[in-house]
Parts: structure tokens; sequence; C-alpha cells
């Protein structure tokens, strides 16, 4: 007994050793760097694109035109909300393995705020800002000093069926009353021919794309989310109500299908593209995919348009789209400044605008030729990009936006809400959240 | 060794806790130093997106906060409902399959495979899958029920009761063959004698199954309550997945929401004070079930 119990400590106690030396070999593999090749490494977070081609052209331009630095590529979710989670996680803790990132519009408050995007004055100052569509600057700006370089935008836009509206002797609409008017007599019309069709397609899935689908609703009929400088919730008004319970009781309840509830942007393009919907809100990349032959059966037949207003109202369009900004913990400050320059130049925006249909944020390239022949939307959709509204800027912009997606989806999808109750309880929770601020 | 001569005894107990230790340090490192560290960061109010606030020791306020947080307490009912309805179908299921996969017949072991497909898959792909079974334009679903009708259709993730029940399908559909697995290594223990004995006896197979199989498996059953009600109230990736909490929050579950308010609105210490919530709710049923099952599920099998 004696015998066999004496190996066994010992043995133990090396077992122990050896388990706990393997923890922390194994942990330490995790944090190790690749080889090096003498070229200085950068490391660009950014999201799966719909065109990869593109980009991948892009980026290997990039590489050549700079041989001594090697391009990394951390490729995120498609989605903004997931993307942000990804990319704040990293920046929450300091990682060295992000060095430059793409930012969507709401963000850059709150990674200015946060500490965790580099301010570039010194690097984009306010004579080169000078040429790039104003608010895009604006929402780029936090306390006087910028935070990212605009790389493309987007704003809300109305597609339509140019050949159905023609069909029924219809101009596209200028008031949202116009546009229920016309998709009743137009699905009426089609469905005594045999054909099924929906009156309108959009993003109403509880997600940030609600918040921007609703808030053109609620401002083209003079109502507002927020007054945020006076800490103000303004969803409670009279225009404010009457906007959402439109939504509910016209939109949703009557000219597009209950399935909007669960779309996001790709689910409501889809209806679209396969010729069920006769109007469809979207951003400016939807006329590119719509007027493709090989994806969509309704190419060439495509109409653009501001989006309507309320009678008495203007038209609004929430403003998107993407920047590029530098990560407060990156350490290579020069490096990365050389990629963001020459990707937000005037040279890749026009090559993202002739083949992947992006928008342009600086402004001298909505006079190029090339451009507006390959996008002949880009000319009407310049007027609403100057006047294009930014959502709420603030560094508490998430939290706010989740109080407003759980408010609309609330409201707009039970026929029976009580929006004014509903609309100040959301209230009474923006305000605590804005008082945080304080 | 020579000098200091330690019992038998006493070199077992140095050799068992020597054995314990890399399982302590697992422990220590992955469980406990996070749990401690969530209860730390609830007592503070930590904004990420406002470092110049700092991060003020606020003591319970968060947890006052969370008592009055009208959408956490949604939440919890949400939870609540979602492990009760899941969990008693899954047993109820979980317990058909055992009982089928106990029989002798051709083919068996095909059979016990293939019921443990679904709690093989990922959540998230199976997530995904029922996501498009649901889908109101080519979902499955609206297929089997409305064929070619397709003005029929339903959209079930837009509706807040359908879409709560299609989470609640998706969960049932992948765990019960989980619990039935568990039911099924309680039901092979019984002897057949008993079986023998009771048909001797004149005992219809209704009564053998009240008076025998019942009672003998109640230990495993437990088990796989206790498993699938701690399981279930930490539902998030069918959520995450399926329908991201809404329509208008129907299925906004406590873990899902703890997460929202950490990762998308930055807001540490709040949200580390509902995984505290969900973490002292889970411990708690888990000490009931041990306290009033353990002993006698000791008793029993040991």
């Amino acid at each position: 007994m004696d015998k066999i119990v004496k190996p066994g400590i010992k043995g133990g106690v090396a077992f122990a050793v050896l388990l706990v030396v393997l923890t922390v070999v194994l942990l330490a593999a995790g944090c190790e760097r690749g080889v090096d090749d003498g070229r200085v490494t950068l490391r660009f977070v950014t999201w799966k694109p719909n065109i990869p081609e593109v980009w991948d052209e892009i980026y290997r331009s990039f590489e050549a035109e700079n041989p001594d630095i090697r391009l990394v590529r951390e490729i995120g979710p498609h989605s903004s909300t997931a993307f942000h989670d990804l990319l704040t996680q990293k920046l929450k803790n300091r990682s060295k393995d992000v060095d430059v990132f793409l930012m969507d519009v709401i963000w850059p408050s709150e990674f200015a705020a946060a500490g965790w995007a580099m301010p570039l004055d010194d690097l984009f100052p306010p004579s080169e800002q000078a040429g790039f569509l104003r608010g895009t600057i604006m929402a780029n700006t936090y306390r006087g000093k910028i935070y990212g370089v605009p790389l493309f935008i987007d704003s809300g836009m109305l597609f339509y069926r140019k050949d159905l509206l023609q069909r029924y002797g219809f101009s596209p609409p200028e008031t949202w009353q116009e546009m229920v008017r016309q998709a009743e007599v137009i699905v009426g019309g089609e469905k005594g021919r045999g054909v099924e069709i929906y009156g309108f397609s959009g993003q109403f899935k509880q997600y940030e794309g609600l918040v921007c689908d609703m808030m053109e609703y609620i401002l083209s009929n003079g109502g507002t989310l927020l007054d945020h400088a006076a800490g103000r919730c303004g969803l409670a008004e009279g225009p404010s109500v009457e906007a959402v319970r439109f939504v509910r009781d016209e939109i949703i309840g009557r000219i597009a299908p209950r399935g909007v509830l669960t779309y996001q942007e790709p689910e409501s393009l889809d209806l679209f593209i396969q010729g069920k919907a006769v109007f469809h809100r979207n951003w400016p990349y939807a006329w590119r995919v719509s007027n493709d032959p090989s994806k969509s059966k309704i190419a060439g037949k495509v109409g653009i348009s501001r989006l309507p207003h309320f009678p008495g109202g203007r038209s609004y369009s929430t403003l998107g789209g993407w920047q590029v900004g530098i990560s407060s913990f990156s350490g290579k400050k020069e490096t990365a400044w050389r990629f963001v320059s020459f990707l937000t130049s005037e040279r890749i925006q026009k090559l993202i605008a002739l083949r992947a249909g992006k928008a342009p944020t600086r402004t001298a390239l909505y006079e190029d030729r090339e451009i507006l022949k390959a996008n002949p939307q880009f000319s009407e959709m310049k007027d609403v990009f100057l006047t294009a509204y930014p959502r709420p800027t603030t560094p508490l912009y998430p939290a706010l936006s989740n109080v407003l997606q759980r408010y609309f989806s609330k409201v707009i999808s039970d026929p029976g809400s009580e929006i004014e109750r509903e609309a100040g309880a959301a209230c009474e929770e923006i305000e605590r959240i804005l008082a945080l601020e304080r | 060794m020579t000098g200091v001569r330690l019992s038998l005894l006493t070199r077992e107990r140095i050799f068992g806790v020597v054995l314990l230790v890399p399982c302590f340090l697992f422990v220590a490192v992955f469980a406990f130093y996070p749990i401690l560290y969530s209860f730390y960061l609830s007592l503070h109010r930590i904004i990420l997106g406002l470092p110049r606030l700092g991060e003020p020791f606020v003591g319970l306020t968060n947890y006052r906060d969370l008592l009055h947080d009208r959408i956490a307490l949604h939440a919890l009912g949400n939870t609540f409902a979602f492990v009760f309805i899941s969990t008693f179908f899954e047993i109820l299921l979980g317990l058909a399959i055992a009982l089928v996969i106990n029989r002798h017949f051709r083919g068996r072991g095909l059979v016990r495979a293939a019921i443990l497909v679904p709690w093989a898959i990922p959540t998230v792909v199976s997530s995904q899958m029922w996501r498009f079974i649901f889908n109101d334009k080519y979902g499955l679903l609206n297929f089997l029920l409305y064929g070619s009708q397709t003005s029929s259709y339903v959209a079930w993730l837009a509706d807040p009761a359908y879409a709560f029940t299609a989470i609640v399908a998706a969960d049932v559909w992948k765990t019960s063959s989980f619990a039935g697995l568990l039911i099924l290594a309680g039901l092979q223990v019984i002897p057949d004698e008993l079986y023998d004995a009771a048909r001797i006896d004149g005992a219809s197979a209704w009564q053998q199954f009240l008076r025998i199989t019942l009672p003998l498996i109640r230990p495993a059953l437990l088990v796989a309550l206790l498993f699938r009600t701690m399981d279930a109230f930490r539902v998030f990736d069918l959520v995450f997945v399926m329908t991201q909490g809404g329509p208008a929050d129907s299925t906004n579950v406590l873990q899902f929401y703890g997460y929202k308010k950490i990762f998308a609105e930055g807001l540490m210490g709040y949200g580390s004070t509902i995984s505290v919530l969900v973490f002292l709710v889970t411990f708690v049923v888990s000490l009931l079930y041990i306290r009033v099952v353990g002993r006698r599920f000791l008793q029993e099998m040991g």
C-alpha cells in the first residue's frame, strides 16, 4: 500500500504543475504576434461589403502604392448594431489590434467622448473639411473637434415602380397620404390583372433602422424626436404622435405587409426587387441593386425621388453613411492617416461611386460627368444630402436609440396601442438618460 | 520518504487536495472571478460613453433602479414565462422520446442518434433555421399551412404573441432530446424483473408506468428539470438571432436586455447588475433543487 501511494502523491503534484503550466502556455499563445517582414502592419476593422471586388481592388492598390505598409483587414458583421458591439468591445479593452476603423454616422460623438477615436484636427484642418458635404462634417464633430473623415453618405430615399405609376397616370407622390392613395389604386388595379403586389416596403423591425424610418415621418410632420440642447423629448407632442399613428394605421395597417415589422434593409429591398411592392424606402445603394438585371426583376422600371411629407410639412431624410476614424490606442497615427486620406481621397471616392454605387461625401464629385452618368440619381440626391438630418448627436445615443426602438416597435406592431401614454413613458426614460450627461 | 512519517489517511488527504488544485484554479479563474467582478461593477456607475464622469461607487443604487425599471421587469416576466413553458414541454417531450428509444426495435441505434441531432446543432445555426421556417414570404410553416395561397401567409415573427411562441417552439425542438437523454439514463437502470413481476401480478401497461417507471425515473426527471430550468433562464442566442427582442419587446429576455445595456449602451455598472440578478436567480433555483432533490437523489441513486 505504502509503495502505491507515494508515487501517487508525486504523480499528482507533477500532474497539477503540468496542468497549470499548460494553461499559462495556452493563454500566452493567444497573445502572440505574427511574423515580421519589415513592413508596418496596419489593422483596419471594416464590415462585409455588398460588392467585395471593389474594396479588394482598393486595398490592393493601397498596398501597391505604399510598399512599406501591410494592410490587415478584420471583417465585422454587416449589421451596424452588431458591428458596433464588436468594435467597441475592442476599443473598450484598448486593443492594439485596431488602428483604423469605420464608424456609422451616429457613433463619432460616442467614440470621441469615450476617448476611443483620435481627434484629427491637425491632419484634417477646416480648409480640408470645406470640400465635404456640411452635414457629414457636422456628424464627425464633437465639442469643436473632428474625429472622423466621411467616406460615403446615405440618406433615406423613395424608390417607386416607374412603369406602374405611369400605367395609372400618377406622378411621384408629394405627401404620404398621396402615396397611400396611389398605392391602394395600383394594388387594387393590379389585383384585377391577376398580379399580387403590396403598396409599400420599408424597415420596421426593432433595430436601429426603425429609428431612421420613423424619424422621417415625424420630422416631415413638423415633429421632433428630442431637443438635445434643452434636454427635452418631443415624442409625446401632437405632430409626433400623429405621424406615428399614421404609420401604424395607414402604412403598416393598410399598404405594407405586416412582415415589414421583421424587415431590415435586405428583406425589404428583396420584396421590392421581386416586383412585390409599388413603393420602397431605402438608402441610395438600392438604386444599383434594383437596376441590376441579374438580381432584380424590375431593372429599368425603377424611379427615385425625395421622401414624401405630411401636408404642411417638408420632406426629411435621415442622414446615414460611414466615416473612417483612427483608434486612440493605435500608436501608428502617421501610417494610419496615410490610409485614411487614401481611402477618402477624391480618386477612391469616385471609384466607390462608380463601382459600388455609394454616394460620395466630397461636394466636387457631384459635378463629375462620369459619376453622374453611372448614377443619374445623384444629381437629384445632392439636394437631399444637403438637407439630410442627423440623428441626435450625443455620446449616449445607443441608449437613446434603444428606448426609441422599443417605443416605436411597441406602438406600431399593436393596432390598439396607446400612443400618447407610451410616448410619455419613453420620454421619461429619454430625459433620465439625457440627465446623465449633465 | 524519510523523517516524518505521515499516516496513510493524511497522505491520501494531501493527495486529494493536490488533485483538486487544478480544477479549483480553473473554476476560480473562469467562474468565481467573473462573478465577483460583475458584483463589484454592479455597485458602481460606469458609463463607457462618458469617461469624464469617472466610475463612482453608488452602493445599491443600480439595484434600486432595477426594481423600478419597467423594461427590466417586463423582461423578467418574459424570461419566467419562457422558462416555465419551454421546460414544461421539454420534460414532457423528453419523457416521450426516452420511452420510445428505450424500447427494443430494429434501427434503434439510428433513431437514438437521429434524435440527438437537434441538440448537436449549434443554437445560432438552428435559430437561423427557425427564422427561415417562420419567414412571412418563403417560410416552411406558411407553405405547410397555406400552400400556394400566398395572400394568407402570416408574418409570424411580426406578431408579439406568435414571436414569443416561436422562440419557445425553437427551444423545445432543440433541447427536448437532451432532456430525453437524461431521462433515458434513468430508464435504463430499472431492472426488467420489476416489469416481469408486475405482469405476473396482472398490472396493465399504464399501471406499470405509473407504479414502476415514473417513481424510479423521478431522480432522472428532476436532474433534467434542473438542467433545463437553469439553461432556459439564461436564454440568449435564440432571441439574438430570431427577433432581437422584438417586436414590441415581446421576446426581450433578461440576458438579452443585460447584453444590450453593456455592449450596445455601454452601461457597464447597470448591465452588470442585471447579470448579477440572472446569476442570483439561477443560483437560488439550483440551491432549491439541490436541497429538495439532491438528498433524495443521492439516497436513491447511491
